[in-house]
């Protein structure tokens, strides 16, 4: 079938405009110039689009107190000493209180203190009335002049002999095949959902933790075109109020409200085992750990004891919550529960993979300059690997100074346009939209199911089986071992290489499901090698791997990278060593 | 917490080039049902929550409701939208209403409560 098709040419091409993407608009326009041609590619429409579609009620990453570098130290500390990239924290850590001051002058409102200080949540947060954030972090973008392409799907990066020449994807409201060039691409399309069973089932799948949305496109994308890759032997396992999964940093660091068991016990203060590992600021994969501990060893259900918490914070703790997770008020209000009397109820959920928040999983690379290890593309927020803790305002900065590196290497390289075959053109449209045209061919059974598919959802249920199951899901208490990895990559694989061709889609909404299942599909191959090959158990809590349970020193203090080879499938594995650029103890907090 | 639109309220934003709460839904899982002009959330399992769609509605058609299986009935929980703040109405199963008003731009500082 023959489809219209967009021709996209941008000296700058921004895949994904949320958190990262609109602040390397807006950076790339006042440092690049009026002429400077800036597109972005969004799935979904820029001012609602991405992690803080739903509002946010705090900036995780500002230096209140101390340095960058004792922002460094900390990060370190809370990923359990494990190497990070000490280079690229740092590098945000410096712009990062310039960058909140910029959204605030576009209007954000950031909570004061009586003397006009910003209201800190510890050491390292602002709070925020941030229910319209993602509106004004998409007008820094709309004022920066960059071209907005609502509602298109990018689906596949094009390596020209070891560079990036952009990008094709499909328009999810008209159906029209584009082709996007870029002298240099940024892929800020966010992190993964969904690879691991849902807590939530039915009418309740969506009630996870990370924006389900987001389904690793970035990471499949980079993966499928040779980019170099980090971090997948580790994810987030998100410690959260049960049932609806919204944050927790509101109770724990907002108002000091503690962790407590069955017992009464504040446990990380109390039980001689978890005070050893640093008690109620220990790293945020030990205290995930550590919950998961308590409940199997039954003294569940776990509680977050908002009655021994700041009395003058919790009373204002509905409200703190309607700018970010209004669910839970409404939850609280359906299910009899007044926070400031009761203790809330937390569990630890499907796990997520992200680079920016509690995670390491992202592209590897090169210094400080966001460019990846193929020419011209760039990456930057959950996209990027082995830099956590960047949060919502280190993303910002993080996109700005993605933009910055852009343009030097515009400036430098004077890049021009790639051209692009095309043959490689029409084998890259047939295979975008490959499960609308196959559904076209099939006939029905009598409840409309296709006789000769397979839907998205199907795949997905089976898929997220799999991880739950042979991949350490919660069910498991994300404990993995060889013996279960190897089955869970028996069945993925047999997914990737042999189901594929049966996924069928009606239209162009569930195509896109149809590309979520294909990328997840490829985060989750990712996964499965990257945990294997680290034979030691670094982040307790996070991944716990029952054959491997010790931290190994000798061969394991290094970042694993790996390359997809498409003839082969599989991965070419490196260890990069880890650079400590910030002295001291790794598993100390400097301030 | 999915979206259910009340039929008498939504008048399918006639007049718009795409109904609003179609326009801003991250997931794009609102949409017009063609047979009676009104928006519908085409799978209620796949919404994040995020509630873009019931602020954005200019006639209030959109009434939020959790999953049954993690909630009792008949919670509400309404957000009216201002220029500078969000007033929300809270009325728990048993009836008792709460209202918050929280700030959402910085500026007119009149309309806080
Ligand atoms: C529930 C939750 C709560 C959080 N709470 C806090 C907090 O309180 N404080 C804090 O500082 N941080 C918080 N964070 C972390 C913070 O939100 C993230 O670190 C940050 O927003 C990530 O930015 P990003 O640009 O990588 O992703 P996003 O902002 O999600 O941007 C990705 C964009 O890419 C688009 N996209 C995805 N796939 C494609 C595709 N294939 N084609 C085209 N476009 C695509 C998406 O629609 C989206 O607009 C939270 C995160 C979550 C999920
Ligand atoms: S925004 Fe409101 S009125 Fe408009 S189509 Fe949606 S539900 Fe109906
Ligand atoms: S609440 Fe958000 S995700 Fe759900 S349908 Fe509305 S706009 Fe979409």
């Amino acid at each position: 079938m023959v489809r219209e098709r967009v021709y996209i040419d941008a000296d700058l091409l921004i895949i994904g405009g949320g958190t990262a993407g609109c602040l390397a608009a807006w950076e790339a326009r006042q440092r690049g110039g009026e002429d400077l041609k800036i597109v972005i590619l969004e799935k979904a429409f820029i001012r609602n689009s991405g992690c803080l579609s739903a509002g946010m009620n705090a900036l995780n990453m500002y230096i209140n107190q101390g340095t960058p570098e004792d922002y460094v130290s900390y990060t370190r500390y809370d990923m359990c000493g494990a190497p990070i990239r000490e280079d690229i924290i740092l590098s945000v850590a410096e712009v990062v209180n310039e960058t909140v001051a910029l959204l605030e002058a576009e209007g954000l409102p950031i909570k004061k203190k009586p003397n006009g200080r910003y209201l800190n949540r510890g050491k390292w947060n602002v709070e925020i009335n941030g229910s319209l954030l993602k509106p004004i972090t998409a007008s820094m973008a709309i004022q920066a002049g960059a071209e907005i392409y609502n509602r298109v799907y990018v689906t596949e990066l094009m390596n020209i002999d070891g560079k990036v020449a952009g990008c094709v994807g499909f328009g999810v409201r008209d159906g029209k095949f584009y082709i996007a060039r870029g002298k240099a691409v940024l892929l800020a399309a966010g992190g993964c959902a969904g690879l691991w069973r849902p807590r939530g089932h039915d009418d309740a799948h969506h009630r996870i933790w990370y924006f389900p949305f987001n389904a690793g496109g970035a990471y499949a994308m980079c993966k499928r075109v040779g980019v170099k890759m980090v971090g997948f032997d580790h994810r987030l396992v998100p410690v959260r109020t049960k049932d609806t999964y919204s944050p927790t940093g509101t109770l724990a660091i907002g108002m000091g409200a503690p962790m407590i068991n069955a017992l009464g016990e504040a446990f990380m203060h109390e039980r001689p085992e978890y005070v050893k590992l640093g008690g109620h600021t220990a790293p945020t994969p030990t205290r995930a750990w550590a919950l998961c501990q308590e409940t199997l060893n039954h003294r569940g259900p776990i509680m977050m004891d908002t009655r021994r918490g700041d009395p003058e914070r919790v009373a204002g703790l509905k409200g703190q919550y309607l700018d970010m997770s209004p669910a839970l008020v409404l939850y609280w209000g359906c299910n009899d529960i007044n926070p400031s009397m009761d203790p809330i109820e937390i569990d630890a959920a499907d796990p997520s993979l992200v680079g920016s928040h509690a995670g390491l999983s992202g592209a590897w690379t090169i210094g400080t300059s966001r460019m990846t290890t193929l020419e011209r593309l760039f990456v930057s927020g959950d996209a990027l690997g082995a830099a956590p803790s960047r949060f919502i305002s280190g993303t910002w900065a993080c996109g700005r100074l993605a933009a910055r590196s852009m343009l030097y290497y515009i400036e430098r390289v004077d890049p021009q346009y790639l051209e692009i075959n095309p043959d490689d053109l029409d084998r890259l449209e047939a295979h975008t939209f490959e499960p609308l045209d196959r559904y076209q061919k099939c006939t029905f059974y009598t409840n409309g199911k296709p006789i000769e598919g397979v839907t998205p959802e199907e795949m997905e249920w089976r898929m997220q089986y799999i991880m739950e199951e042979y991949c350490g899901g919660r069910s498991h208490w994300f404990h993995v071992s060889e013996s279960y990895l190897t089955l869970a990559r028996k069945l993925i694989n047999r997914m990737r290489h042999d189901q594929l061709k049966y996924l069928v889609t009606k239209d162009l909404h569930d195509l896109q499901l149809a590309w979520d299942v294909i990328n997840r599909l490829d985060v989750c191959h990712l996964v499965i090698e990257h945990i294997d090959y680290r034979k030691e158990t670094r982040y307790p809590g996070y991944v716990n791997r029952t054959d491997y349970p010790n931290v190994d020193n000798e061969n394991f203090d290094c970042f694993i990278t790996s390359v997809w080879d498409p003839e082969t499938d599989e991965f070419h594995f490196e260890k990069e060593p880890y650079v400590q650029i910030v002295p001291g103890d790794r598993n100390k907090e400097s301030i | 917490m999915p979206p259910m639109v009340i039929p008498e309220k939504c008048d399918g934003c006639q007049g718009e080039p795409e109904p609003l709460c179609e326009q801003v839904c991250p997931g794009d899982l609102m949409m017009l049902d063609q047979s009676v002009n009104k928006a519908v959330c085409r799978n209620v399992g796949d919404c994040w929550d995020c509630m873009n769609c019931t602020k954005s509605c200019p006639r209030q058609a959109i009434q939020t409701r959790l999953q049954y299986q993690s909630a009792f009935f008949p919670g509400k929980l309404i957000p009216l939208v201002g220029t500078h703040s969000v007033t929300w109405t809270l009325i728990d199963c048993h009836g008792n209403v709460e209202r918050f008003v929280m700030k959402t731009l910085a500026g007119d500082e009149d309309e806080e409560e």
